[in-house]
């Protein structure tokens, strides 16, 4: 393979000694990504015994598919999929609302008060309000047990901004813009029609960092949160395992027999959607990425990098 | 220059609206604080004549959304009060509380919350938890009876300043304080084993010949004979309890000794002895090696392998993945040779923080009436058993003889009690006796029931330290003491007994060290907390 590619020049016997350890670092790289993929695929169909054991390590053992139909029987965890679904595309979609139009504006050297608006928004990396303190914004501003606690206040990350700018100051010309003022072209309609289609890459980028943001985020609609028909996924994941680990000593509560026989037997149902439940909420991330990764390697690279 | 004034004034803007908008928020809070007070009534149901909304802070273990349950339904039939649930996941109370706390977003009443003494001095003092005595006296007949009745509530519950800020879960009928270590039954009848062991030397060699004897008849030297987990919170705790009784210790930390002194157990004589004890099982492999890192489910996963002889559960079937039988029996407390018998810990049924009342609250006379129903007998029969006539009924109505209803479609009764009713798996405030669950145990219970009284009750079991109120110094010393000690302790515990460390050579120097942060200090201090309540 790479001999068909490879140039006609010879490889001297550094360079093949070189290749060599190259392929073999990939190679355990390789297993090393791959290892927890494949344990866990294996262990959503394995016997929880022989998960536990270490009887499975690689390839599933005694399958059963009972995990999975528990999870697909289980509707708070469908619930969960569409808030999580709903959080994300509303949430992504006023992220970049936010993101793109204001790094733009940031990356543009004729925009007055510039270094002061930049400074401003650098300094919320540095010092933050805290817990409560937010909390106390949230509540006051009629947020606490709705979906928009969710998603407004996380509306901009200074992280995506600074990157965003980035990359418009590097691949936007300033030429272009003086040649769309030149034609008579407002700076709302150069940002539409000019910016944004060029700016493919990091807009898929910035999809990709919001959104994987939003699917993993739990945090928040633990603090914000107070009706479980609003949880999203994550939450509801969280809950499902945490009962696992609810026993007879750790509940402080006034316990019986019944009581303990039934944390006992919900801890077996959970150790048997445990890995089948992380499957199903990590594979539309999963399958997204590929489509989107041409971008972000490219993305990324073009914020860093100026050329 | 023009353009900076014109960049302060949409800042201004900005925050004007911002200061607008948080202005709608907090109109809620003010709805209802009037004297409503007037209008409860101090017997007889429903509550108050006019329907009363108020909010409640609990955990939740996500088995059923809050305003569906059954039993709270009834209960506003009943009483005409009804609330609007706050809740947050259980693992993650804690957490939320706090929150609460530091943001002054109030709940009207606390339910299962678990508040600390702490927690309930400190915001008792600010005012933030109602003092409760005088609703008591007024409001509350049952809860005032239960505490004539038993004097050890009221002096529990009794903050160092004399106020009482939380009502308790009182459960006089459940009295493990840890669960019980159980032998495999199956490994004794292999070993022709018919008297348990009672001394430590004699639970040696039980372990000894399950390790060699292959109990389990697989032909594989797979058995582990004593197994534990290890949580951030201690070290292998699920075996210790028993272990450290075998030397006359009651508990971990603190226990109050027959003379009434208090003793910190780290460095008490007893304690070394545990721990050549356990290390002796370590180095002859008798302690499952995995016991400081395995989690429970790798227990479990062991125990319904048919691999371990002695272990802890709430019940043996459940870990070994059986069905209920009397054929794993409960392990007798052994004594070590000089020690004449072995100390035993008993639950002391009194949980402060159940419940309490804050400062928003609209109608804290209503909201005792409300809480009080949860300690008379109906009202606990209610909250543990759910409605009569879905999952039991009576018999006798007059003695309280119930018989269960078997659940529909072949479900699991507890499974659909944890639909009706939020005491499940929460410290919720009620009182459990044997009068609520009369006639609905079972064969297996009663088994259980005789042989927690024979080996545990009847052998001298006791309360090893009484549920107490430190003042807020107090505590907060104890705090900042036990941050360094707990983790010294445990870290040279796991040494001492994986050997790491010789009990015999490090010994006194442990000792010293926990000295020299303030172990005695600890006791004083408990000792001082221990003799008001005692002379309270």
């Amino acid at each position: 393979m790479a001999k068909a590619i490879a140039n006609p020049i010879r490889e001297s016997k550094g360079d093949k000694i070189f290749l060599g350890f190259t392929y073999a670092y990939l190679c355990v790289a390789l297993v090393v990504v791959l290892y927890p993929l494949i344990y866990i695929l294996s262990a959503s169909i394995s016997n929880p015994t022989a998960v536990n054991t270490g009887e499975m390590w690689l390839f599933p053992k005694e399958i059963t598919f009972a995990g999975y139909e528990l999870v697909f029987n289980n509707p708070a965890i469908w619930n969960g999929y569409l808030n999580t679904i709903i959080y994300t595309v509303l949430g992504t979609a006023l992220n970049l609302a936010v993101t793109l139009p204001a790094a733009y504006a940031l990356s543009r050297s004729d925009f007055v008060g510039r270094g002061w608006f930049m400074g401003f928004i650098l300094l919320t990396m540095f010092f933050n309000g805290g817990l409560v303190p937010t909390y106390l914004v949230v509540k006051n501003l009629g947020l606490v047990n709705t979906m928009g606690a969710l998603i407004l206040p996380v509306a901009a990350s200074v992280w995506n901004i600074v990157v965003a700018r980035t990359f418009f100051q590097s691949t936007i010309p300033k030429e272009l813009q003086e040649a769309a003022h030149i034609d008579g072209c407002t700076n709302l309609r150069l940002f539409w029609k000019i910016v944004l289609p060029l700016s493919a890459p990091i807009i898929a980028v910035m999809a990709l960092f919001y959104g994987v943001g939003h699917w993993n985020s739990y945090f928040s609609s633990l603090i914000y949160l107070n009706s479980e028909s609003k949880y999203p996924l994550q939450m509801v994941l969280r809950q499902i395992l945490v009962l696992q680990e609810m026993s007879a000593e750790t509940t402080g509560a006034a316990m019986n027999a019944d009581t303990a026989a039934l944390m006992s037997s919900k801890a077996e149902t959970a150790s048997l959607i445990k890995y089948g439940v992380i499957v199903v909420s990590t594979l539309p991330i999963i399958a997204v990425y590929p489509f989107l990764q041409r971008y972000f390697v490219q993305g990324v690279m073009i914020g860093s990098v100026k050329g | 220059m023009n353009v900076r004034s014109k960049a302060w004034k949409l800042l201004m803007i900005g925050g004007l609206g911002a200061s607008l908008l948080a202005g709608c928020g907090s109109k809620e809070e003010a709805a209802s604080p009037d004297a409503k007070n007037a209008e409860v009534k101090k017997e007889g149901f429903p509550i108050v004549e006019a329907p009363l909304k108020m909010t409640m802070m609990a955990p939740d273990t996500g088995v059923q959304n809050w305003e569906d349950m059954v039993v709270l339904k009834e209960m506003e039939k009943l009483t005409n009060i009804s609330f609007e649930y706050k809740n947050a996941p259980k693992d993650s109370f804690e957490t939320k509380k706090n929150l609460v706390f530091a943001s002054e977003d109030y709940p009207d009443v606390f339910y299962a919350a678990g508040l600390t003494p702490s927690e309930q001095l400190k915001y008792g003092e600010q005012g933030v938890l109602l003092p409760l005595e005088d609703l008591i006296d007024e409001y509350a007949p049952n809860f005032k009876a239960l505490m004539d009745e038993y004097p050890d509530v009221r002096k529990s519950i009794t903050a160092p300043d004399g106020h009482i800020y939380s009502l308790p879960v009182i459960e006089f009928s459940q009295h493990w304080y840890r669960n019980p270590l159980w032998y495999n039954g199956s490994y004794l009848e292999a070993l022709g084993i018919d008297k348990l062991p009672e001394t430590t030397e004699e639970l040696y060699t039980y372990l000894k010949r399950v390790k060699e004897e292959d109990p389990n008849g697989n032909g594989k030297a797979d058995e582990i004979p004593i197994s534990s987990v290890t949580t951030p919170a201690a070290n292998i705790r699920d075996i210790r309890t028993w272990m450290l009784g075998a030397f006359g210790i009651y508990e971990e930390t603190l226990f109050v000794d027959d003379n009434d002194v208090v003793r910190y157990s780290p460095i008490e004589e007893g304690y070394k002895e545990y721990l050549k004890y356990m290390n002796r099982l370590w180095t002859d492999d008798l302690l499952d090696h995995e016991s400081f890192s395995q989690t429970a489910e790798q227990k479990q996963a062991k125990g319904e392998s048919n691999q371990l002889g002695l272990f802890s559960a709430w019940h043996a079937y459940q870990l070994l993945g059986t069905e209920a039988s009397d054929k794993d029996p409960m392990f007798l407390p052994v004594h070590a040779e000089n020690v004449e018998k072995a100390a035993i810990a008993k639950n002391g049924g009194i949980k402060t923080g159940a419940f309490a009342i804050t400062k928003t609250n609209p109608n804290p006379a209503a909201s005792m009436r409300w809480a009080d129903y949860l300690y008379s007998y109906e009202g606990s029969v209610l909250f543990n058993k759910g409605p009569e006539g879905t999952l039991w009924e009576y018999t006798n109505k007059e003695d309280h003889t119930k018989k269960a209803i078997p659940a529909p479609d072949g479900k699991d009764s507890e499974e659909i009690r944890s639909t009706l009713t939020p005491n499940y798996g929460i410290p919720a405030p009620t009182i459990l006796t044997d009068e609520v669950n009369k006639g609905l145990t079972t064969e297996f219970d009663e088994w259980v029931n005789n042989e927690t009284q024979t080996k545990l009750l009847d052998n001298g079991a006791r309360v090893p330290f009484p549920a107490l109120f430190l003042t807020v110094e107090e505590q907060s010393e104890i705090n900042s003491l036990n941050s360094d000690l707990s983790t010294y302790v445990k870290q040279m515990e796991a040494k001492f007994i994986t050997g790491a460390e010789s009990v015999d050579g490090g010994w006194d120097a442990y000792v010293d060290t926990l000295k020299k942060m303030g172990a005695e200090r600890v006791a004083e201090i408990n000792q001082g907390a221990y003799d008001r309540w005692k002379a309270n």
